[in-house]
């Protein structure tokens, strides 16, 4: 340090603050001044909150049928000394509330494991290729590159149409295998993305001195990859899985809207979405509106928090 | 150039062999074969009419070569070399036989119902992708003139609002504001009923001076107008999704085009305003663009999927999801296989003409 300035107390404190703050912490700092994120995270805290706590919330169970009130429309009054319907009722007089909110759950379950294997696979896809190199990587990475020009949409119905033909998974996998077989596909068209970007992350920090040194001190391959390889890649990983977490959702309800995805009773937006287009003309508005409106808004509120943790975690912004 | 064309050309071929091969064998991943279902529905289907029905189809062959052991009620005959289902179809394929439609329309060749129904498709995309260029490139471009404007955060923020509606949902939406509400726009199907003929066999009268449909002739126009009147709406949805994407990529192509020297240069020698943009500016951004635009193809397609079902539009995707709910497996591979050739030639075209509109890119 130079003699000659002495910096004024105050100054000493935040830069001593500045300094004993990790990686995170200045990540965490960063994205609280992101507004959008911020209302982005709080709108799905809520809706994640609100569908753990279905059974608790929803005025009605989402199954109950009163075939005397069909398609009726908002606020309207339920059965006598009972809450009313809120969003109203569908075709078969269930409560739309209800089923929004038993519906959320499928939904955020589906796209939470889908997004959480989409990461695991394509890590460990993307680190090896990146680590071993030579012909695992470029037959892994060529692999990747055909899966990414296969497509998507047709080969998903496909594929979980084959899948859930086979008799024998369905008696073993029991009453949500849908659930199961969808989470699957997804998965098997889904980690491309990830492998990439950790191939890539890897590539660029295999060189470098701090990996060299691991190795000279004695470390394995299966060590370098989980301990130094994968964690140094965490904050493009971060972003990628944010933002491919709306797209597995969008992904999940255009299955399940289309009749291959998550089969009736079992409620999610996407086949509210599907039973909404068998109403009258008439009441299309009111039945399709609300399923899809949770639809966008939990995309949007994920999409947003992507943007935030993206300029949060951005390596060019470090310093 | 012409060496790179020929080896992305072959490369292409290669990988369309890999990708077709991977649809077969997801098609008939099915252990019990089409027909297991049948026998759940009815219990007086016997194993040995599903035995009888397979060997029909050819289903009984294995899908690769290797052994093929044919069993004739309980009998067992001697065991033979089959050179497999895959190679078998393969070859029909190049020789122009896509087999016949099983439930779909049976007995109708697939080339043939494939070859009516991809008009529809081509029309549907062709149109959106045409509406949401026409209005993306402008706003993004505008967007990115007049960065953190008041206009600029609108364009983004619309692209995030965009992005975040899937066309299942604005589909229906539109469907019952502006068809049912408003009574604009008809609320699916491509022609107003009681009518002969519809927009793709008047263009193809058009085409054809008027020898593909002669009982057509001089009701084309009328038949184009109604044809537009109806995909009108399905275009609009599905180009409002994609419009999002575009504008935004227009608008960081073209932040990324305005930091290059060339444009200092343009404004120091006194270019105007509007030149420099358009000129300097555009051009440059439609390098990456044009890329993109390849590389959409497949999320566009996609989208024409859900939005020919939605509005029962009888394009290739409702076809596909048709012959997917009633186990129509020829139709099934020939849609597949359409598609996939769709993705990698269009990928292919992208690559070939970012060399050629953009000098810089050489090719080795």
């Amino acid at each position: 340090m130079s003699s000659i300035a002495v910096p004024a107390l105050d100054q000493v404190i935040v830069n001593k603050r500045e300094k004993s703050a990790g990686q995170w912490t200045l990540a965490w700092r960063r994205l609280r001044r992101h507004k959008l994120a911020m209302v982005g995270l709080v709108i799905l805290t809520i809706i994640t909150l609100a569908s753990i706590a279905a059974p608790m919330l929803a005025p009605y169970p989402y199954e109950e049928i009163n075939l005397y009130n069909s398609y009726a429309p908002a606020l309207s009054p339920g059965d006598p000394g009972r809450p009313m319907h809120y969003l109203g009722t569908d075709r078969l007089g269930r409560d739309m509330f209800s089923r929004l909110l038993y519906a959320g759950r499928i939904s955020l379950l589906v796209a939470l494991s889908v997004t959480l294997f989409t990461v695991i696979s394509g890590a460990i896809v993307g680190a090896v290729a990146g680590s071993y190199g030579g012909g695992i990587e470029s037959s892994l990475m060529r692999f990747t590159d055909v899966m990414l020009t296969l497509p998507q949409l047709p080969l998903l119905l496909v594929l979980s149409s084959s899948l859930r033909q086979f008799s024998q998974l369905q008696m073993f996998l029991g009453s949500n295998f849908s659930v199961i077989i969808i989470i699957f596909v997804l998965v098997v068209f889904g980690w491309m993305g990830v492998a990439r970007l950790v191939h890539g992350s890897v590539l660029s920090l295999r060189g470098q001195e701090f990996i060299q040194a691991t190795r000279a001190m004695g470390a394995g391959d299966t060590h370098i990859i989980l301990k130094h390889l994968i964690p140094n890649s965490f904050a493009p990983i971060i972003v990628a899985a944010t933002l491919g977490f709306g797209g597995v959702i969008i992904a999940e309800s255009a299955l399940s809207f289309l009749g291959f995805g998550v089969m009736p009773p079992v409620p999610t937006w996407g086949n509210m979405l599907n039973e909404a287009r068998a109403a009258p003309l008439q009441d299309l508005f009111t039945q399709a509106l609300f399923p899809g409106f949770f639809i966008f808004v939990t995309v949007l509120s994920v999409n947003f928090i992507g943007d935030g943790l993206r300029d949060a975690l951005d390596p060019r912004l470090k310093m | 150039m012409s060496s790179y064309i020929a080896r992305r050309l072959i490369q292409s071929v290669i990988l369309l062999f890999f990708v077709s091969l991977l649809i077969y064998l997801i098609i008939n991943l099915v252990p019990g074969g089409p027909f297991d279902l049948l026998r759940q529905a009815n219990p007086r289907i016997t194993q040995s009419h599903i035995d009888r029905l397979n060997a029909l189809l050819d289903l009984d062959k294995p899908i690769l070569p290797g052994k093929y052991c044919p069993q004739i009620g309980d009998e067992q005959q001697p065991c033979r070399f089959d050179q497999g289902r895959y190679i078998r179809w393969l070859v029909k394929v190049f020789r122009g036989d896509w087999g016949t439609s099983w439930t779909v329309k049976t007995g109708m060749a697939v080339t043939e119902l494939i070859g009516i129904r991809l008009g529809y498709t081509f029309l549907l995309m062709g149109l959106s992708l045409s509406i949401s260029l026409l209005i993306a490139i402008p706003l993004g471009i505008y967007s990115a003139v007049k960065q953190y404007s008041f206009a600029d955060y609108l364009v983004t923020s619309m692209a995030f609002f965009g992005q975040s509606m899937p066309t299942f949902w604005t589909g229906l939406m539109a469907i019952a504001i502006f068809a049912v509400g408003l009574d604009w726009f008809p609320t699916g199907g491509v022609r107003t009923a009681g009518l002969e003929g519809d927009i793709i066999e008047a263009l193809g009268n058009v085409i054809t001076f008027g020898r593909s449909h002669p009982e057509l002739n001089g009701k084309e126009l009328m038949l184009i107008y109604d044809g537009l009147h109806h995909v009108a709406l399905p275009a609009l949805v599905l180009a409002f999704f994609n419009l999002a994407g575009w504008s935004r990529y227009t608008r960081s192509a073209m932040l990324e085009v305005m930091r290059q020297d060339y444009m200092r240069t343009a404004r120091a020698k006194g270019c105007s305003n509007r030149v420099m943009i358009i000129k300097h500016g555009l051009r440059n951004t439609m390098i990456p663009l044009i890329t993109l635009i390849g590389l959409a193809i497949p999320a566009l397609f996609g989208g024409a999927l859900i939005t020919e079902t939605i509005f029962s539009w009888p394009g290739m995707g409702r076809l596909l999801i048709d012959s997917i709910a009633n186990v129509d497996w020829p139709i099934v591979q020939g849609v597949l296989v359409i598609s996939a050739g769709l993705v990698i030639f269009s990928n292919l075209f992208a690559d070939v003409m970012y060399g050629l509109v953009d000098p810089r890119v050489q090719y080795k």
